[in-house]
């Protein structure tokens, strides 16, 4: 017999059965997804069971990456090949990034608490469906350039959490951090920021907090996946008097 | 479904490529081939070459999986030919992702079908092949075993020649050439195993390269394609 818990995706009610918290973590090629994720598991694997699913463009690198870094039993991190098509996997096609999540979650016989999802990188509009993760990430980092948290998309305004990360190569290239930082809190309302850096302890003790935050949530029920969108920010002057996108006003979901 | 269909949509929703069956994980071999010397001027021909083994060998089960839909047949018809299916795929890399994808298509089939009897057809298979899990939902949804053998080489030749978008240097347009002119042969193959009745009927035919193709693919790094 069909068994819907097993054909649906994430679902935030609290009478569906335990599974891990899905976190999902995305934005460009080269911002550091895949040393957050390490990260991740070095400070977590100790007291959490975990697994991680990555999407590299060439399938097992980043994969290869983790395992090697130690941080995780080697079985823990799938792999998942996108034919080329990254963005298609994490958005409109989520169906083996799924099978992969639920293949680890049966072969820990659903002990998993949390699973990391990375996506294979991509441009600036992609971001995961609601339906793969519960909650997602998206990865900025200093050395691609001040300017990138003032370009906006939906990502950038409206994942869970926004990191800047390698805060503490500003110096080396150039780039204010602070002022990143800023535009990045400026573009997207009340949502978090985190200026991350590895040699930061602060810093990780603030990504931390926030996930364990989700944690509580999804553990609690109360975690609804919110979808970042593709679409940028719109203005509509001949509604109401709003004007979300102008001035340096924050942009991001809005209601009407 | 509570209007009358016409068997030419369900044809046209289960070979679309934005069904999300993770279509875009498979190059139906062409990326092992690839690496080991195919150029963009052999692909017609390699897409050929499939049509006339192990895609006649999987479309002929899919027929035959819905045949026994159709006529209600017992568990031990569907292990029949399941193990007839294995006997003639001897690579199991092969076997592994076509078990992998008939994974991905009964997932988002059940959802969409939940009541559908294919499914408790399948349930004397602990993992069964695309072939099977294809051919039982087609004829669940009423496809003809000449539509079931038009959607297998169909779906095998387009799958390959994306996949070379990919891998290759290649205008779009001449690929489309290519499907065009490889659809004769879809034809014809769909003619030889659309009146498969029994397991006995199935064609053995394979092609060693393809296996071995497969066989080195599935140990290798730095995949784009599943398979």
């Amino acid at each position: 017999m069909p068994d819907p818990s097993t054909t649906h995706g994430p679902t935030p009610s609290p009478t569906a059965p335990a599974r891990a918290l899905r976190l999902g973590v995305c934005g460009p090629v080269g911002t550091g997804k895949s040393s957050l994720i390490a990260l991740l598991c070095r400070e977590l694997s100790e007291r959490l069971e975990l697994g991680v699913v990555t999407n590299d463009i060439y399938t097992d690198e980043d994969a290869r990456f983790l395992r090697s870094a130690g941080v995780l039993d080697a079985d823990r991190i799938r792999a998942v090949e996108t034919g080329a098509c990254p963005h298609t996997a994490i958005r409109d096609d989520i169906t083996a990034n799924a099978m992969a999540i639920e293949e680890l979650e049966e072969d820990y016989e659903h002990r998993l608490e949390m699973v990391l999802v990375e996506s294979g990188g991509d441009n600036l509009t992609a971001t995961f469906s609601p339906a793969l993760v519960d909650v997602q990430v998206f990865v900025l980092d200093v050395a691609g350039g001040g300017d990138v948290a003032r370009k906006g998309g939906p990502g950038i305004e409206r994942a869970d959490l926004l990191v800047v990360n390698k805060t503490d190569l500003g110096p080396f290239v150039g780039v204010d951090v602070p002022r990143m930082v800023a535009d990045a809190t400026a573009a997207r309302g009340d949502r978090p920021v985190i200026g991350l850096s590895r040699t930061d302890r602060d810093s990780i003790d603030r990504l931390l907090a926030w996930v364990d935050n989700r944690l509580a949530e999804h553990r609690a029920g109360s975690l609804v996946p919110v979808d970042p969108g593709p679409m940028a920010a719109h203005s509509h002057a001949h509604e109401h008097t709003h004007t979300h996108d102008q001035g340096g006003e924050p942009v991001g979901v809005h209601h009407h | 479904m509570t209007g009358p269909v016409h068997a030419d949509l369900v044809l046209m929703l289960l070979a679309d490529a934005r069904l999300p069956v993770a279509g875009h994980t498979q190059s139906g071999g062409l990326e092992p081939g690839i690496r080991d010397g195919l150029g963009p001027q052999d692909v017609p021909a390699y897409v050929d070459v499939r049509l006339r083994t192990v895609t006649e060998v999987e479309a002929a089960t899919a027929v035959l999986a819905g045949r026994l839909l159709r006529t209600g047949a017992p568990d031990a018809a569907w292990l029949d030919l399941e193990q007839a299916w294995e006997a003639r795929t001897p690579s199991p890399a092969l076997r592994d992702a076509s078990r992998r994808q008939a994974r991905a298509l009964l997932r988002i089939a059940r959802r969409t079908w939940p009541a559908a009897p294919a499914w408790e057809a399948l349930a004397a298979l602990e993992h069964p092949s695309r072939a099977l899990a294809l051919g039982a939902l087609a004829g669940h949804l009423g496809l003809e075993g000449r539509a079931v053998a038009h959607l297998v080489g169909y779906d095998d030749v387009q799958t390959v020649c994306a996949a070379a978008l990919k891998l290759l240097p290649l205008d779009p347009g001449s690929v489309v050439g290519w499907v065009v002119a490889a659809l004769p042969a879809v034809e014809a193959m769909a003619t030889r195993v659309s009146s498969v009745a029994e397991v006995d009927d199935l064609p053995a035919t394979t092609h060693p390269l393809i296996e071995v193709w497969a066989q080195a693919h599935a140990a290798t790094t730095r995949r784009l394609f599943h398979a």
